[in-house]
C-alpha cells in the first residue's frame, strides 16, 4: 500500500513536470479584430446617457460630433464639421458639415439631425445625465422646463449648416462640444429603438455596433464608409474582465491585446519582463485631499492647512505606492491643461516647516488638535496613499485615523460636507481649467456641483468668472494664472498628485496615439495589426 | 400532497411581499444617492432635480412603496436606473450563465461529496476517514477567490490546458471547468460531512444489523439500504446550497469573469441601481422558496412514510 501511494505521487509530480508549459502556446492576435479589455460591463451606449470611462471607451468609437480632440494635446479639431467659427462677442457659434457624412445605417448627416440630437439631450424625458454639457445654450432651459417646443439658440442654415448661440459668452463651450454627449444620433433609429437605443446604438463614427453579451463583450466592426476612410481594423472585441489581476493573465496567455490597467504593485516587474509593451503618460487629472473649510480645525486656518502640505511626501507617494506612474502635484492644474503653471512650485516636502507652521497655527507638535479623521472611499490605492499620509502627519505630531465607505454613500457624505479633512480626485471633462477652477473651487459650486471643500475667497470667484467670459485666451490666461496661485497659497487642499495612466499593448498593435484624456479615448480608427512574418 | 404544494405556493405570496418590503425600506435607508451616482462627479442640480424628478425619486416614501408594490403585484419589477433596460431583461439574461454554474458546481459538490462521505462512513476512523476529514475541513476553509486564482494560475497561466476566464461561446466547458470547481470546493466539504455523519447514524441502526444478519457485506447494506435513509439531511443541506449557489457566486464570478445575477447584483449594490436590487432580491427570494418547496416533496420521494398535509 505504501510503495503504490509513493508511486502515485510520484507518477502525478513526474507529469506536472512534463506538462509544464505544456498544453496550448501562447495565443497569437486574431487577425485583423483587436481585442481590448474592459473593466466592467458598460450601463449604456447612448451618448446622452454616457457618464463612465467603460461606456466611453464604445461611445467614442461608434459617434462622433461636430469637433474632436486631438489625442496627444486635446487640441480641437473639426469632426463632422468642416469649419468653425466663433463670433467676436464669444455667443454665436457657426459650424459647416462635410458632405457626405453617413450614419451607420446609410442616411447622410444633416444639420438637422444636430439639432434632434442636442434637443433630445437637454428634453427632460431623456433624463439626460450629460444636459449640462449643452445647458449654456440661449434657449435650453426654457425647453428643458417644457416653456418652449424647441431651443431657440439651435439654427439650422439649409443642409450642412449649424448655428449654435449662447445665453452668455462661455469659453469652455466648444471644448464641452467634443464630448460624447454632444454627438449625433439619427432620429429614426432613436424613435425606432426608444430606451433601447442604449443595446442598439446607431452612430457615425468609424466603428458600426454589432452584439453585446451584457458581462461578456461589446462587438464593434469597422464602419467602411466612414468620411475619413476605412478603419485598418476589422473589428473590436471589448472583452469585460473585472479582476485586473486576472485580466493581466489573459493578456499574457494572448486572449487580450490591449489591457487598460497594471494591478498595483506590479507595473516595475511588468516593466522589466515587457518593456515595449508598457505605456505610461500623463493624464488631466489631480488627486489631492480635500480641507472642508466651513469646519474647525481648518476654517479660518491657512497656517495649519500649508503645514499639512509641507508634511507630505509627494515624492514618495508617486516613485514607491504608485510606482512612478504620476507626479507630484504643484497646484491645482494638471499638465496639459492650458493655463498650467509649471513654476508653481509651492510646497515641497518640508516636515520641520511644517512644524513650524502647526505651531503658529496653534498646535505647537501637535498639541491641542485633535484627532482628524481622514475619509477616503474603499480602494486599496487610495488606503495605501491614506496610510502614508497618516504615517507623514504623525512625524510632525498630527493624529490621523482613517475611515473608509462605499464609494455611493463616501460621495453622499462629502457633498454634505460630513468629512473635515478627505480624499478626492478630479479627472477633466473637458481640458479647460475652467472644469477644475470653477468646479471644483467657485463659491457658487459647494457640494455636489462640484465644490466639496466649501472654498470661498472673494477674489479667486471675480478672477474665474471673468475668465470663463473671457472671449480669448490671452485674456483668459493671466486670470486663470492668479486664480491658481491664489487658491495654492491658500492650500485650498492638500495638493498630491497629477495623475497618469497605464496600458499595455501587444508590440503587434501599432497606430496608437496616446489620449490625455486616458485609455478609453485612445483613438482606434488608425490602429492596426502588424502581420507576422 | 397536492393540497401542501398549493398551499406553499400560495404562501409564496405575502413572504415575497414582506421581502420586498424589506429591501425597499431597506435601500432608502442605506446612504448614497443614485442620482448623483447616475450622474458622475459633474452635474448642475437643475439636471439633477430633473432625472430625481423623471425617475419618481422626489416623492415621498409612501408615494413610491405603494407604486412600487403596484409594479410588483403586476409582474413588473421596474427599470434599471442606469442601464434603462428592463430589471426583468437585466435578471433572465443572466439567469443561464447562473444556472450552468450553480449546476455544474453543485454536480461536482454531490458527486464528490458524497463518494467522500460515504467512503469516510464505510471507513471510520482509519486514514481514509481522516482524510476526508481533513481534505472536506479544508476546501470548507478556503476562500473561494483564492482557489479559483490559483487553479487559475496553475491550470490557465502555467500548463495553458484551461481559459483563464471569461464566458466562452456561452459557457462552454472549458470555460466552466475552473470556476465550477473552485466554487464547488467548500460544498464537496459540506455534503461530505453531512453524508458521513448522517450514514453513521444509520448505519448503526437495527434494520442495517439485520441486513448484515441476511448475509450482505457491510458496504452493499450501507449503500443499497443505508443511504436512501440518510439522504434526507444530505438532500436538505443540497437544497439550501443550491439556492446560495444561484445570487451567492459573486467572488468566483468576478474572478472569473462569469456574467451571473450575482455579480449583477452586487454591482447594482454598488451603484445604488435600486430596482435591480430589489428585482433581484425578489427573484432569487422566489427560487429559494421554490427550491425549499422542492426539497420538501422530494422527502416523499426518498421515505414514503414522510405525508405532506395542506
Amino acid at each position: 500500500m505504501r510503495m503504490g501511494l509513493n508511486n502515485l505521487v510520484g507518477a502525478v509530480v513526474v507529469a506536472v513536470a512534463i506538462c509544464h508549459g505544456c498544453g496550448q502556446p501562447p495565443r497569437q492576435h486574431a487577425g485583423d479584430t483587436l481585442r481590448y479589455r474592459m473593466s466592467s460591463d458598460p450601463s449604456t451606449l447612448d451618448p446622452a446617457h454616457s457618464t463612465s470611462t467603460d461606456s466611453g471607451l464604445v461611445v467614442l468609437k461608434v459617434f462622433e460630433g461636430l469637433v474632436q480632440y486631438v489625442p496627444e494635446t486635446l487640441a480641437i479639431a473639426p469632426a463632422i464639421a468642416d469649419s468653425f467659427d466663433i463670433s467676436a462677442d464669444g455667443r454665436v457659434y457657426t459650424f459647416r458639415l462635410r458632405q457626405g457624412v453617413r450614419f451607420h445605417n446609410g442616411r447622410e448627416v444633416t444639420a438637422e439631425d444636430f439639432r434632434y440630437s442636442f434637443e433630445r439631450v437637454l428634453d427632460p424625458r431623456t433624463r439626460s445625465e450629460r444636459r449640462w454639457v449643452l445647458e449654456e445654450i440661449e434657449g435650453a432651459d426654457q425647453f428643458s422646463r417644457g416653456d418652449a417646443e424647441t431651443v431657440s439658440g439651435i439654427e439650422v442654415s439649409g443642409k450642412y449648416e449649424v448655428r449654435l448661440r449662447l445665453r452668455r459668452p462661455f469659453a469652455p463651450f466648444l471644448a464641452q462640444l467634443c464630448m460624447e454627449g454632444a454627438s449625433v444620433v439619427p432620429r429614426e433609429e432613436v424613435e425606432k429603438w426608444g430606451e433601447d437605443f442604449t443595446s442598439h446604438p446607431v452612430g457615425c463614427g468609424p466603428f458600426r455596433f454589432v452584439s453585446w453579451k451584457h458581462d461578456v463583450e461589446v462587438v464593434v466592426e469597422a464602419f467602411d464608409e466612414y468620411h475619413r476612410g476605412p478603419p485598418k481594423l476589422r473589428r473590436i472585441e471589448f472583452r469585460v474582465f473585472p479582476e485586473t489581476s486576472v485580466a493581466l493573465e489573459e493578456y499574457l496567455v494572448g486572449g487580450l491585446d490591449v489591457l487598460d490597467q497594471v494591478p498595483p504593485g506590479r507595473l516595475t516587474d511588468l516593466r522589466e519582463k515587457y518593456p515595449d509593451e508598457i505605456k505610461v503618460w500623463p493624464i488631466l487629472a489631480t488627486y489631492y485631499f480635500g480641507f472642508n473649510h466651513e469646519k474647525e480645525p481648518f476654517k479660518g486656518n491657512r497656517k495649519l492647512r500649508q503645514a499639512f502640505n509641507y508634511a507630505i511626501d509627494r515624492e514618495g507617494i508617486c516613485d514607491v505606492i504608485n510606482e512612478g506612474v504620476p507626479v507630484p502635484a504643484s497646484g491645482i492644474l494638471p499638465p496639459g491643461i492650458p493655463g498650467h503653471n509649471p513654476r508653481l512650485s509651492v510646497y515641497e516636502y518640508d516636515p520641520d516647516m511644517a512644524r513650524r507652521l502647526l505651531a503658529e497655527a496653534g498646535y505647537p507638535e501637535g498639541g491641542g488638535l485633535p484627532v482628524l479623521t481622514l475619509w477616503y472611499n474603499t480602494d486599496q490605492g487610495h488606503q495605501r496613499i491614506c496610510e502614508y499620509v497618516q504615517h507623514c502627519l504623525k512625524k510632525i505630531g498630527v493624529r490621523v485615523k482613517l475611515k473608509n465607505i462605499d464609494t455611493a454613500a463616501y460621495w453622499q457624505a462629502l457633498y454634505a460636507g460630513e468629512p473635515a479633512f478627505f480624499r478626492n480626485g478630479w479627472v477633466a471633462d473637458i481640458p479647460d481649467p475652467d472644469n477644475f477652477l470653477y468646479t471644483l473651487l467657485h463659491s457658487s459650486q459647494f457640494g455636489a456641483p462640484g465644490n466639496a471643500s466649501w472654498y470661498s475667497n472673494p477674489r479667486f470667484d471675480e478672477l474665474v468668472e471673468r475668465a470663463r467670459s473671457a472671449t480669448n485666451w490671452p485674456e483668459r490666461e493671466p486670470l486663470y494664472r492668479e486664480a491658481e496661485r491664489i487658491a495654492v497659497e491658500d492650500a485650498a487642499w492638500l495638493f498630491v498628485y497629477y495623475y497618469g495612466d497605464v496600458a499595455m499593448f501587444k508590440p503587434y498593435v501599432k497606430g496608437i496615439r496616446l489620449s490625455r484624456q486616458g485609455d478609453f479615448a485612445i483613438p482606434l480608427h488608425n490602429v492596426y495589426i502588424e502581420a507576422a512574418r | 400532497m397536492y393540497a401542501y404544494i398549493l398551499k406553499r405556493l400560495a404562501l409564496t405570496v405575502p413572504v415575497l411581499l414582506g421581502i420586498a418590503t424589506i429591501v425597499f425600506v431597506l435601500m432608502f435607508a442605506i446612504p448614497g444617492d443614485p442620482v448623483r451616482l447616475l450622474m458622475g462627479q459633474h452635474g448642475s442640480p437643475e439636471t439633477e432635480a430633473m432625472i430625481r424628478q423623471e425617475l419618481g425619486l422626489d416623492r415621498p416614501f409612501h408615494v413610491q412603496y405603494v407604486r412600487f408594490l403596484g409594479r410588483l403585484i403586476r409582474g413588473d419589477l421596474g427599470r434599471s436606473y442606469r442601464q434603462h433596460r428592463e430589471v426583468k431583461e437585466i435578471l433572465f439574461e443572466r439567469l443561464p450563465a447562473t444556472l450552468k454554474l450553480g449546476m455544474a458546481a453543485l454536480g461536482l459538490a454531490v458527486v464528490f461529496g458524497l463518494t467522500a462521505g460515504i467512503l469516510a462512513a464505510l471507513n471510520r476512523n482509519t486514514p481514509v476517514d481522516g482524510a476526508v476529514m481533513v481534505a472536506s475541513l479544508i476546501g470548507i476553509s478556503t476562500p473561494v477567490f483564492w482557489l479559483g486564482l490559483m487553479l487559475m494560475l496553475v491550470f490557465a497561466a502555467r500548463l495553458r490546458w484551461l481559459p483563464v476566464a471569461g464566458y466562452g461561446s456561452g459557457g462552454d466547458l472549458r470555460h466552466l471547468a475552473l470556476p465550477a470547481i473552485s466554487l464547488s470546493m467548500v460544498y464537496i466539504g459540506y455534503i461530505a460531512r453531512m453524508t458521513r455523519s448522517s450514514l453513521l447514524e444509520v448505519i448503526g441502526t437495527e434494520f442495517l444489523r439485520t441486513a448484515r444478519a441476511k448475509g450482505l457485506g457491510p458496504r452493499v447494506a450501507a449503500i443499497k439500504h443505508g443511504l436512501r435513509n440518510a439522504l434526507i439531511p444530505i438532500v436538505t443541506v443540497i437544497g439550501l446550497n443550491f439556492a446560495g449557489l444561484l445570487g451567492g457566486a459573486v467572488a468566483t464570478e468576478t474572478v472569473f469573469a462569469w456574467p451571473g445575477i450575482g455579480r449583477a447584483m452586487v454591482d447594482a449594490i454598488r451603484m445604488r441601481d435600486v430596482p435591480v436590487i430589489e428585482g433581484g432580491v425578489i427573484l432569487l427570494s422566489l427560487s429559494f422558496v421554490l427550491i425549499n418547496l422542492l426539497v420538501d416533496v422530494s422527502y416523499c420521494a426518498i421515505d414514503p412514510r414522510v405525508k405532506l398535509e395542506g
